[in-house]
């Protein structure tokens, strides 16, 4: 979940002006990241 | 029943033996499950290119505002009130009620054209993901009146993705699948992270205070790309409807809402279409705005969150064409007698990825979604009427079933008929459905009184 959020925090520092657009998607690419090394690990042991 | 038929048949009841029987109540399912399964069912690569295209149809704002809220209450009520009854209190799969309705021929026919119309909806998918890869390779996306392949590179992009998507359902369906529950919540986040990421590019300011006068004049502004028809409230709300037609009024998804404990369960369809079928189409409308509206969802997908977006987009449509690879493949198993699983799912593969080079079927995406619904929507209306108004008008139910019938003739003409007027209808093709239902289950009952006298 916290990857998740961190995937939406992206755009939203963005949107207020905090993070250039780079940055932003390299954020986003980060978390994405996470997410899916973590939610696959939770899946399995579901 | 003849041979050859009796042979399909008999495959096709073996396919489907698993469900054969009726849910039974410690099968039943809790509330939670049905919001999650309908939140990850509605949110895919279709979106990408749906709501891009009501841009591209000069939508305004409103319209789509209200149209959508409007839309999708209808689909969520249609569930709720035509598909969730029935399934609750027959707890079959639309299969099996349909064969003791119609008889194993007419169901043998429907599974085909079923298959057929996945497989055209997967080459769409293909067709969507290819324009993520083909950023890489700066391979043209197709125009929007682009029937056949314009380049022999288009062509072998969408034949090797096609490969891919094969070949992963042919590896393991089951253990992707697994996979695609863990795609489904960040594709979502992909959708609105997407639509946020290029609201500054569009002049929206931080405080969100003009995002209504941007919507109006940059976005949805009622100015439609060449080419593409005006489209107003009636067509969005339509749309939204009619998007899953086949699943509520043709009833498709009572395989899933079997399982419901009541029939208000159909409700929890609602975390299905306003996330996926409202909030992922204005996200897509505002990430094709921020492009110039060049239909082009790599563009879209890599211009809003770079490689992750097109990622995403890749994900997206490999997570729509992956089950629906395999329901093609089921449903052709029954005419290919012996034939291994992964024989069939190439076969599926392979017509799939023939199709997806064809741009039509995504350019005109949306047609196609209505083309697919209202082929299907007529045995809703016969299962329909068999179930509610037979027993009202002490008509025989299930006869094909109680007398053994192979072919159900009249639902057959009725399925028949009711397109013919549907194609001949000098009204929009969106609009369609509505009358084609009403006719289908007036001439349904019409026709079994008669054979009742």
């Amino acid at each position: 979940m916290a990857s998740l959020a961190g995937c939406l925090a992206a755009p939203v520092l963005h949107f207020l002006g905090k993070l250039s657009s780079d940055a932003t998607k390299l954020l986003f690419l980060a978390a994405s990241a996470g997410w899916f090394v973590f939610a696959t690990f939770w899946f399995r042991r579901k | 029943m003849a041979g050859p038929l009796a042979s399909i048949a008999s495959r096709m009841d073996r396919l489907y033996e698993f469900d054969r029987e009726p849910v039974s109540p410690d099968k039943l399912q809790s509330g939670a499950r049905f919001a999650g399964l309908f939140a990850g069912e509605h949110v895919a690569a279709t979106e990408f290119v749906i709501g891009a295209f009501f841009v591209l149809h000069g939508v305004t704002a409103k319209d789509l505002f209200v149209g959508l809220l409007s839309g999708n209450l209808l689909a969520v009520f249609s569930w709720t009130f035509i598909c969730a009854p029935i399934a609750v209190r027959t707890r079959l799969t639309l299969y099996w009620y349909l064969r003791k309705i119609a008889g194993p021929g007419l169901t043998i026919i429907y599974n085909l054209a079923n298959a057929i119309l996945y497989c055209i909806l997967a080459g769409a998918m293909i067709a969507v993901s290819a324009t993520a890869v083909g950023l890489a390779f700066r391979i043209k996306t197709p125009s929007l009146d682009a029937v056949f392949p314009a380049s022999i590179t288009w062509v072998l992009l969408t034949v090797v993705i096609g490969a891919l998507f094969t070949t992963l359902a042919i590896l393991g369906f089951e253990k992707l699948s697994r996979f695609a529950e863990v795609c489904s919540p960040w594709i979502f986040i992909v959708f609105v992270a997407g639509g946020l990421a290029v609201l500054p590019r569009l002049g929206v300011r931080a405080d969100l205070g003009n995002f209504w006068e941007i919507a109006r004049t940059k976005i949805w502004n009622g100015i439609p790309a060449a080419g593409q028809d005006k489209f107003g409230l009636w067509q969005v709300m339509f749309f939204a409807w009619f998007c899953n037609l086949a699943m509520h009024v043709g009833l498709s998804d009572m395989a899933i809402l079997r399982y419901a404990r009541k029939w208000t369960y159909g409700l929890y369809t609602a975390f299905g279409m306003y996330p996926g079928h409202m909030l992922a189409w204005i996200c897509s409308g505002i990430m094709v705005a921020a492009v110039g509206r060049e239909m082009n969802p790599g563009l879209m997908a890599y211009e809003a969150l770079g490689l992750a977006g097109v990622a995403g987009l890749l994900l997206a449509g490999w997570t729509t064409a992956n089950p629906t690879l395999y329901r093609a493949g089921l449903a052709l198993q029954t005419i290919t007698p012996g034939w291994p699983r992964w024989k069939v799912t190439l076969a599926a593969g392979a017509i799939t990825s023939v199709l997806s080079c064809f741009p039509v079927f995504f350019v005109k995406l949306l047609d196609y979604v209505a083309i697919y619904g209202l082929v299907l929507m007529p045995i809703g209306a016969i299962v329909f009427a068999e179930h509610w108004l037979f027993p009202r008008l002490k008509i025989e139910q299930y006869s094909a079933e109680k007398r053994g019938w192979t072919f159900n003739w009249p639902a057959l003409g009725v399925w028949a008929g009711t397109l013919t007027v549907c194609f001949l209808m000098p009204i929009h093709l969106y609009f369609r459905w509505l009358p084609g239902y009403f006719l289908a289950l007036s001439s349904y009952v019409i026709l079994s009184l008669s054979r009742k006298k």
